[in-house]
């Protein structure tokens, strides 16, 4: 449950938080589950990013890039205590 | 009968297979994909969110900015007591600095404005007004009456108050065609009449015999010799015994904008106004 929590206000940050402690929320997501900082990332693409500026949706980028980061290390502890 | 229930298992999806990130990021899609199909539902959705965010963020900061400015405030507040407490003091300085003006001096406003003499802004002059008089901005009201005399910046003499009603009065400068008023010429002090020319000009007749040049200082009687203008040229005749000499006022009638007024007693001028020969 408290995982739901922590994900579920990682999104609401997104809207009603300054970025960096959405950012720091997201990052602390991917220790419950790597997807959510790609998932918090895309949010807020959806929400705050236009196309007419002409920059790149950075918040999905840096989200997919601590993803991979997260699997990456998940993959590297695997055999240690972190377990499904 | 007994029944026996039996969960409904999908055999594609199960809640165990269901990652907690994998369905944050189904969500977060399908949002992605709502604001790119149905972007007028996208936003119909989120701006009452984004309007309660604005309205938080802006009282949070509103909040916290309110800690950040208090000791701005009380800095503000001790150097506002101290610049009052020096005012005060300084108001009181002055008070009793009034007190006691007025009572070595013992008199009142009206009558320090009289010994002084009256400040009259001009209203009109040439050629708004005839030329060679100025239209005053005080009369009788102010203690203007006819026959004072009117001074420039500098203390210079320029005419005598010739008109005047409650609250205008005009004034002929000396200048004008037909007044004349005695003073002096040149570094010997030599006595002579000064005639208005008109136009802003003067003249005066002396014996040829005086050294006088042009370029001479002219004064009047004032408060002590005044000058009030200087000699500009030379007329000669060689069938006369007199020279004229035409003097420039230094007064400029057209810069001016206040004078004072002030009765210096009569017969300190001794003008005189030329009246009409017509019958």
């Amino acid at each position: 449950m408290i995982r739901v929590l922590f994900v579920v206000l990682s999104f609401v940050s997104v809207i009603f938080f300054p970025w960096p402690l959405a950012a720091l929320l997201a990052l602390a997501c991917a220790f419950i589950d790597p997807m959510v900082p790609l998932a918090v990332g895309l949010f807020a693409d959806t929400l705050y990013y236009t196309p007419q500026v002409g920059m790149l949706p950075f918040f999905t980028l840096y989200g997919a890039a601590a993803t991979l980061v997260a699997f990456f290390v998940r993959s590297r502890l695997r055999a240690g205590s972190i377990r499904k | 009968m007994r029944r026996i229930f039996l969960a409904k298992r999908n055999a594609l999806l199960t809640s165990s297979g269901v990652s907690l990130g994998a369905f944050a990021l189904a969500v977060a899609a399908v949002f992605f994909c709502l604001r790119l199909l149905v972007p007028n539902l996208f936003w119909g959705i989120f701006s009452p969110v984004f309007r309660n965010a604005d309205f938080i963020a802006t009282e949070s900061h509103r909040f916290f900015s309110n800690f950040n400015a208090t000791g701005n405030l009380v800095l503000q507040n001790e150097k506002l007591l101290e610049e009052n407490t020096a005012l005060a003091s300084e108001n009181q300085t002055l008070l009793q600095k009034e007190t006691m003006l007025d009572a070595l001096l013992g008199t009142s406003a009206t009558e320090k404005n009289t010994a002084t003499g009256i400040l009259a802004g001009i209203v009109a002059h040439p050629p708004e007004s005839p030329y060679d008089t100025l239209v005053l901005s005080e009369g009788t009201h102010a203690g203007i009456a006819v026959g004072m005399e009117v001074f420039a910046k500098g203390g210079v003499p320029i005419g005598t108050v010739s008109s005047v009603t409650d609250t205008f009065s005009q004034v002929t400068l000396f200048s004008s065609p037909g007044m004349t008023i005695t003073g002096w010429v040149g570094r010997a002090n030599l006595p002579l009449t000064i005639t208005g020319s008109g136009a802003g000009t003067m003249s005066a007749s002396l014996a040829r015999s005086a050294a006088v040049a042009v370029g001479d200082s002219v004064f009047a009687p004032g408060p002590g010799m005044r000058m009030i203008g200087s000699v500009v040229r030379i007329d000669s005749d060689p069938s006369s015994p007199s020279v004229v000499l035409r003097i420039m006022p230094v007064f400029n009638v057209f810069s001016a904008s206040w004078v004072i007024v002030r009765a210096m007693g009569k017969g300190v001028f001794s003008f005189s106004q030329a009246t009409s020969t017509l019958p």
